[in-house]
């Protein structure tokens, strides 16, 4: 029986188009991630996963809805700009298209809810601070029909099980 | 058997000709929900000295709805709406048991709901055209 794609190529995209983009580089230099960045890092992005729902047709999932937290974080003493990093962001992802994979075709991405700037010390020094600055971007993904509908005869069932 | 509504199907065909069987029908892509009513008609025959009201019954009704999203490689549902003459409209609860479903010649009406924060939807309204049947195994 036909599979839907793959949804992990979702959050991919979203991580490989703020990847690309050198302006964000340049303010956030250590790196894209999902959930935790690398050790050392001071100066990164963080793509994190909050909610999804798939919406289905008789054809199949037809549609993949996905709530991304993104924000830029720093550590507060290297200067690291968190609101300009977090308007790039904007920047990059509010109502632009980009292209995710073969079956997958994104309808639109947009802020569902702002990230406002928040501050907290460091785990181990108390004197380091560490300041966050992004969003909540929903990720509407159509899914094109992977599996044929073809006409129904007799015990045929279109590659079906019973469930 | 007790089935899901997952794999239900809308079938539809403009010319109005019914396939054999009436679920080969082509079908229309993007849909997810059906609902069809089969309602008699009850005539009020409540005569003097019946102790409460008495019903015959009187003409059957075939009518109904479907409803998905818009999606712009299917505009079956909207080619329905404004054909003259009637199609073919053929109902399954589930395509692993083609053999039951109701069908008949229908006409269609069409809406479509765009709004800000989601896909948009469509859906439709039909009502018989001509005489349905109710196809089932046993």
């Amino acid at each position: 029986m036909p599979s839907p794609p793959n949804s992990s190529a979702i959050a991919n995209s979203l991580i490989g188009v703020l990847l690309a983009d050198p302006q964000l580089a340049a303010l956030m230099p250590d790196g894209v991630y999902y959930d935790v960045a690398r050790a050392g890092a001071k100066r990164f992005v963080i793509v994190s996963f909050v909610d999804g729902v798939d919406i289905a047709t008789y054809d199949g999932r037809a549609i993949e809805s996905a709530l991304y937290l993104v924000k830029a974080v720093a550590l507060a003493s290297t200067g690291g700009n968190v609101e300009a990093a977090a308007e790039r962001i904007d920047a990059l992802l509010e109502d632009q298209f980009w292209t995710i994979a073969p079956g997958l075709e994104l309808m639109t991405c947009f802020r569902s809810g702002n990230v406002l700037r928040t501050t907290e010390p460091d785990s181990t020094n108390p004197e380091l601070y560490w300041n966050h600055r992004g969003g909540r971007y929903r990720l509407d993904v159509a899914l094109t029909p992977y599996r044929t509908l073809g006409r129904l005869t007799g015990n045929e069932q279109n590659g079906r099980v019973t469930p | 058997m007790i089935k899901t509504g997952r794999y239900g199907t809308v079938s539809w065909d403009p010319t109005g000709t019914p396939p054999v069987p009436p679920a080969t029908a082509p079908l229309i892509i993007s849909l997810n929900k059906w609902k069809a009513s089969f309602k008699t008609d009850k005539l009020d025959v409540t005569c003097f000295g019946d102790v409460n009201r008495v019903y015959i019954p009187g003409m059957k009704d075939v009518s109904g709805t479907v409803a998905g999203f818009w999606n712009s490689a299917e505009i079956a549902l909207f080619e329905a709406a404004d054909a003259e003459a009637p199609g073919f409209l053929a109902l399954a609860p589930n395509s692993t048991e083609p053999d039951f479903n109701w069908s008949g010649s229908a006409y269609m009406d069409a809406d479509i709901d765009c709004s800000v924060d989601g896909a948009p939807t469509v859906s439709g309204t039909f009502m018989a055209a001509g005489p349905w049947t109710f196809a089932h195994t046993p």
